[in-house]
């Protein structure tokens, strides 16, 4: 058994009351400031003897209350602490030296954090890339390009792991040789989504994985919003890529604004169900990042002379890459009526006033020079070469 | 006293010729079937006896004793009762044995001596068709033995009727006029408004016996496609048409007229159990959905519904064409070489209208059960859409089954030379003599194939149906951009790509 100082106590109470069925860091800190100190707390959680404390449930408290009690008759606080440093989790406490500056004078600070790579790197200056998990394959692409040019710029790139543009972006920054920084909702041994299972070990060997759970910790719902602020106070930027009119991305976005960091979001067509959000938050004046340039500028980065854009490299027919010679009037029929928003072979004929056979040669053309790709619901123009 | 009748028994699809054996001899009167008759072939003791006396005919105060040769064989179901009823009539002397010798006597009978038809009468005269010249059955199973040719068919309605015949003391009850039935035409293709890849892909599947995926939203007319393959299918040769009948005729289905000449078109529901589907049974074995499909259709509508289990059994019969089903007793084989059209929804929702509702995890599990060995089988995998309500309301009709049947028929005569009966069936050895690529095809399919949009498995695929798309084209000599393109837009589904599947 280690040797237990008062910090440890304390942090060994935290960690092992978080872990406790139903408790948050809202519950957390009613409880705690309540008792004092956590090491006192675990003592009133221990016998049960909470009342007067707000705990944000009018019915069922007592059910609650019951419930931990008996979770906590099992629990020894300095073996919890014991088995979070041998899984290799720190359990850093806002005193800490290694605390990260960024949550120093955080409004709704969190009481502990669990933190699996290298502390030191949540220093550096970083951007959130955030979006919904039903990204298009076009967001999915965006995304990757904001995280590696965040990375090359030399930022880290904070996202939430999930599917979709989470997943995108911390993939991006990886392949660019940047340093992602995962914060999660579950425990740091719970991978979720399981799909993910790869990129959580990738993050957390070449970047950092944080989280407010203790180890075990299921990825309950009501972890989810929580997550969001502290990649949103983590960031120095939010970028939302894609996202519905509701969803995490959105409070990410607005625990960013109660925060003064700045959103940014990613213009999309108005007939995509996944940019209603960003378009909303556009509307509402959030910046526009058409491209990583976009985004540095709004950091007051000094953009290098020359960088190229995203639309400066679109060219005006609309087609990156080499449109192939040969198929002649269908095939620049057929690409201009392509959009982002993917069409059926009936439809992309329709538009362009060729006949079905002419239609297919032509996309399956597009399709080899990778100016079009195939998509569920048909086809779509590749926007980033 | 011993009388030998022929006969014959169903098993799976296949009869098989039974010789029975009738000794009337000395001992308590009695009667006792030896040689592996099944309960309800046990049954016939009493059915026999009742129908006997109640024909006002002498039943033997003798010990009677039955073999149903070959006695290893299993005996099932009731078919056998006529034959015995006509051999203890022979042993005793009512029927003179020369009357006979060269008939095989197929029915069941009831107590008051009717002669009744039983299941898969085509199999059963086919049984015997070596063995015999003529058939004797109830009058309803007249046309359906008919279908077999070379063998006189007599019938009767009573065991009164049958004796009096074989005796002559009266002539041949005459055979019931065949039914005329006007086969309804098959759903016609033209009635398919927009869709005109969808329509295509009939057509490449009618003619080079691919095997179909149709993923769309509900709505979106994929039954309607299906259901208009079979129409564009060729007849069925004579072979084929003659296992098809059999099959339909084991299955309990009467043919109406002759041979089944219409490839047919199974449609199951994505709840039949796998013994529905791939055939058997504990007692009697029942050929299943895709035997009955055989030389047609099966159509299989929410693939991902069915479970996967079921799913799991089609492919032997996909891979192999027959089907064989082990059970204790017997283990038989079963012809399935079907075309399989399945379709799909591409979420569990469908996606409902205005947008899919469905979570990430769910619609990847529902995909997933798609993905695999038996997606491997789709060499077309069209994406359907909801067609444009222009089209619905006032489009104009698209070609007709007859027209574009006989672009099919052309299309499988010029595939007639390369040895194999189909473009689906031919063989990657093969490929590049008989499916070669221009230049710029073969630039083309390997650009895709750099980005990893395309296998390996997956050129060999487009390869054979653009071969049919040319062969529909009347085109010989390598295959050129625009059939490769072809095969490109019918070759990928929401599935596949949702699952990031090269296809």
């Amino acid at each position: 058994m280690s040797r237990v100082g008062s910090g440890d106590d304390e942090r060994a109470a935290l960690a092992t009351m978080l872990g406790l069925p139903g408790m948050g860091p809202a519950r957390l800190t009613a409880v705690v400031d309540r008792a004092g100190t956590a090491v006192a707390a675990w003592e009133l959680v221990r016998r049960g003897d909470l009342a007067g404390i707000d705990l944000r449930l009018v019915q069922r408290r007592a059910e609650l209350v019951d419930r931990w009690v008996q979770a906590a008759r099992g629990l020894d606080p300095a073996d919890v602490l014991d088995r979070h440093r041998a899984a290799g989790v720190e359990v850093l406490l806002p005193d800490d030296a290694a605390w990260p500056s960024t949550l120093a004078h955080d409004p709704e600070p969190p009481r502990v954090l669990f933190v699996r790579g290298d502390v030191a790197l949540l220093e550096r200056p970083g951007v959130a890339v955030v979006g919904t998990r039903r990204c298009t394959a076009g967001g999915a692409q965006i995304a990757g390009r904001f995280g590696a040019g965040l990375a090359a710029a030399g930022l880290t790139v904070v996202s939430g792991l999930a599917l979709g543009v989470d997943g995108a972006a911390h993939r991006g920054a990886l392949g660019a040789g940047g340093i992602p920084v995962g914060v999660v909702g579950s425990g740091l041994d719970v991978v979720y989504p399981a799909r993910h299972r790869r990129l959580w070990a990738d993050v957390a060997e070449r970047g950092v994985l944080v989280g407010e759970a203790p180890l075990g910790a299921a990825p309950e719902r009501w972890r989810f919003p929580a997550r969001n602020r502290i990649i949103a106070a983590l960031s120095l930027a939010v970028v939302v890529v894609e996202s519905g009119a509701r969803g995490g991305s959105i409070t990410t976005a607005e625990e960013a604004t109660a925060r003064d960091v700045p959103v940014l979001a990613v213009p999309g067509s108005v007939l995509a169900e996944q940019s209603v959000g960003t378009n909303q938050l556009l509307f509402d004046g959030s910046g526009i990042a058409r491209d990583v340039p976009d985004v540095l500028a709004a950091l007051g980065v000094q953009v290098p002379v020359g960088t190229p854009r995203l639309f400066d490299v679109l060219p005006a027919d609309g087609l990156p890459g080499d449109v192939p010679a040969e198929g002649g009037g269908a095939v620049g029929a057929v690409a201009a009526v392509l959009s982002a928003v993917p069409a059926s072979v009936e439809r992309v004929a329709a538009a362009a006033d060729v006949s079905v056979t002419d239609a297919v040669t032509a996309l399956a053309r597009l399709e080899a020079s990778g100016a079009v790709r195939r998509v569920p619901g048909g086809y779509e123009r590749v926007a980033v070469p | 006293m011993l009388a030998s009748v022929p006969a014959a028994t169903l098993l799976g699809v296949t009869g098989h010729p039974v010789q029975v054996e009738v000794h009337v001899g000395n001992g308590l009167p009695s009667l006792s079937i030896v040689g592996l008759p099944d309960a309800s072939c046990r049954e016939a003791r009493d059915r026999v006896r009742a129908a006997v006396l109640s024909s006002d005919l002498d039943w033997p105060p003798h010990r009677i004793t039955v073999n149903l040769a070959p006695s290893a064989l299993h005996k099932l179901g009731t078919g056998l009762d006529l034959a015995l009823a006509v051999g203890v009539l022979v042993a005793t002397g009512t029927v003179p044995a020369e009357a006979v010798a060269r008939w095989a006597f197929l029915g069941e009978l009831g107590l008051d001596g009717s002669v009744r038809s039983v299941r898969g009468m085509v199999p059963l005269v086919a049984g015997v068709r070596d063995l015999v010249d003529g058939v004797v059955v109830a009058p309803a199973a007249a046309a359906e033995a008919g279908v077999i040719p070379g063998l006189e068919v007599r019938c009767a309605s009573t065991l009164t009727e049958l004796v009096a015949a074989l005796r002559v003391e009266r002539p041949w009850p005459d055979l019931p006029e065949a039914p005329v039935v006007e086969e309804p035409p098959p759903p016609d293709i033209a009635d398919v408004r927009g869709q005109a890849l969808g329509r295509r892909a009939m057509e490449i599947a009618a003619a080079g016996g691919h095997h179909v995926l149709l993923a769309g939203p509900p709505g979106s007319g994929k039954t309607l496609l299906a259901t208009r393959l079979p129409g564009l299918l060729p007849d069925l040769d004579d072979d084929v048409a003659l296992e098809v009948t059999q099959i339909h005729s084991a299955a309990g289905a009467t043919p109406s007229t002759g041979l089944v000449r219409r490839p047919p078109f199974r449609a199951p529901h994505h709840t039949a159990s796998a013994v529905a589907l791939i055939g058997g049974g504990t007692v009697a074995m029942r050929p299943g959905e895709v035997s009955c499909a055989h030389g047609g259709v099966l159509f299989c509508d929410e693939l991902g519904e069915f479970p996967p289990s079921v799913l799991d059994a089609l492919r032997q019969p996909l891979e192999d064409g027959v089907v064989r089903v082990s059970r204790a007793r017997a283990a038989v084989t079963y012809p399935a070489r079907f075309q399989l059209v399945a379709a799909t929804n591409p979420c569990p929702c469908g996606p409902a209208p205005g947008g899919c509702r469905c979570s990430e995890s769910s619609r990847g599990r529902y995909l997933r059960r798609l993905s695999g060995p038996l997606l491997d089988r789709f060499d077309l995998r069209v994406e359907i859409d909801r067609p444009e309500p222009g089209d619905l309301l006032g489009g104009e009709p698209g070609e007709p089954t007859s027209v574009v049947a006989g672009r099919v028929r052309r299309a499988r005569a010029r595939g007639a030379e390369r040895g194999v009966t189909c473009n689906a069936l031919l063989p990657t050895p093969k490929l590049d003599r008989w499916a070669p690529l221009t230049p710029s095809a073969r630039r083309l399919l390997e650009a895709l194939m750099r980005d990893g949009r395309l296998s390996g498995r997956g050129v060999e695929r487009i390869r054979r149906v653009a071969r049919t798309a040319a062969d529909l084209d009347g085109r010989d000599g390598p295959l050129d951009d625009e059939q490769v393109a072809i095969a490109l837009a019918l070759r990928s589904s929401a599935g596949t790509a949702a699952l990031g599947v090269a296809s």
